[in-house]
């Protein structure tokens, strides 16, 4: 039976397959309880204090939240991570798993209603990035007098960025160009927002 | 020595045939001789002006006082007027020039960016994170042809603090400063 276990491609891990027998003895409050906190799981974000209070609240036994946890966890991210499961398919699964079905709802809405809050995601699980800004100072100079000018009065801003791939850039910014970044700053605020409250690509779920 | 122009000889003929007996040189080395020297004082002469030039831009002199200095250093009366002229039609584009060119060893001078949109990492699939790269151009004060790349990334809440952080207080004083 856990051999058909599509999400896994194949045979499902040890902690997957022994997941029914250590989920029949929650009651729902504990289990969802659990599942948001193996979903901050699979997003990298912490979520230590909500199993700590989930396993002294005395309601599971130690052995039985450990493996549940376990079986959990692999089987969310690897649902998590394959785009184009579908619902039904997932269900058929948690069936050939043994999960009582009540159960199956639970666990099938956590990974399938979740989607949308993706925004959430730590860094560290957000695959390979470009350089982020870790330190970020700036200050307005202004020439007073110059070799070539005994009255400048020229305004101009000063840069540090220090990025964190350990590269320091320090650069000069004139007025002009600081608008233009400002302005283009808040050109892409503006889009992101766009996206974030209305898809502006249908993507289909 | 002496000013010259073209046509002018500094020395007569008897003054040259000392010359060249005293310096024991030929006569067309001493002609030769004396025209680099000429030379050499023509430029001087023409370093005053130039030095007569930065100053009218480091002071910002008016046309009139410009004109009075040039003629002082004996340049002739019409050719200061039209120096005057000219400077009193260029000055103000020069001046602006040299303002902004002050100088600095990197300066921004190209800002583009790239809104994307991840969908999946190997972690996840199905996401709907937007991010933004940055591009910062800098271009260094020797190398004029090639700028460097400085690519940034932002997610929203980063672009949001970014935004925040050369906010309000940096624009203004800028803007105060201008006017």
């Amino acid at each position: 039976m856990a051999d058909a276990v599509s999400v896994f491609g194949g045979r499902a891990p040890a902690e997957v397959q022994q997941l029914a027998k250590h989920l029949r003895n929650l009651d729902r409050d504990t289990l969802s309880q659990m599942l948001s906190a193996v979903l901050r799981a699979v997003d990298g974000l912490d979520c230590r204090e909500s199993l700590r209070l989930i396993s002294e609240s005395g309601l599971v036994s130690e052995d039985s939240f450990n493996h549940a946890v376990a079986g959990l966890y692999a089987l969310l991210k690897e649902a998590l991570c394959l785009p184009s499961l579908r619902q039904e398919v997932f269900n058929e699964d948690l069936r050939a798993l043994r999960v009582s079905e009540e159960f199956i709802a639970d666990v099938s809405s956590a990974v399938f209603g979740s989607r949308q809050t993706s925004i959430n995601i730590s860094d560290t699980h957000r695959g390979p990035t470009l350089a982020k800004i870790q330190d970020f100072k700036w200050r307005v100079d202004v020439a007073i007098s110059t070799s070539s000018l005994s009255r400048a009065l020229q305004p101009s801003i000063l840069m540090q960025m220090k990025l964190s791939d350990g590269h320091l850039h320090r650069f000069e910014v004139p007025v002009v160009k600081f608008q233009e970044l400002r302005y283009n700053v808040s050109l892409i605020l503006k889009e992101m927002n766009d996206i974030e409250k209305r898809s502006i690509l249908r993507i289909q779920d | 020595m002496l000013c010259v122009t073209q046509e002018e000889r500094s020395f007569s003929e008897e003054e040259e045939e000392k010359l060249q007996s005293g310096l024991s040189l030929e006569k067309h080395t001493l002609h030769l001789l004396l025209e680099t020297l000429s030379f050499i004082l023509e430029q001087n002469q023409n370093q005053n002006q130039n030095e007569l030039y930065c100053q009218a831009v480091y002071h910002n002199l008016k046309p009139a006082s410009l004109r009075q200095q040039l003629e002082n250093i004996s340049v002739q009366p019409e050719k200061a007027e039209v120096f005057a002229q000219v400077w009193a039609s260029a000055a103000p584009d020069v001046l602006q020039k040299i303002r902004l060119g002050i100088f600095a060893p990197n300066k921004l001078d190209l800002v583009g960016w790239q809104l994307n949109l991840q969908m999946a990492t190997s972690a996840r699939s199905r996401l709907k994170a937007p991010h933004a790269v940055l591009n910062l151009g800098l271009r260094t004060e020797d190398d004029t042809e090639r700028l460097q790349d400085v690519f940034v990334e932002f997610n929203h809440q980063d672009l949001l603090d970014f935004y925040n952080q050369t906010g309000a207080p940096g624009v203004f004083e800028c803007e105060v400063l201008m006017n």
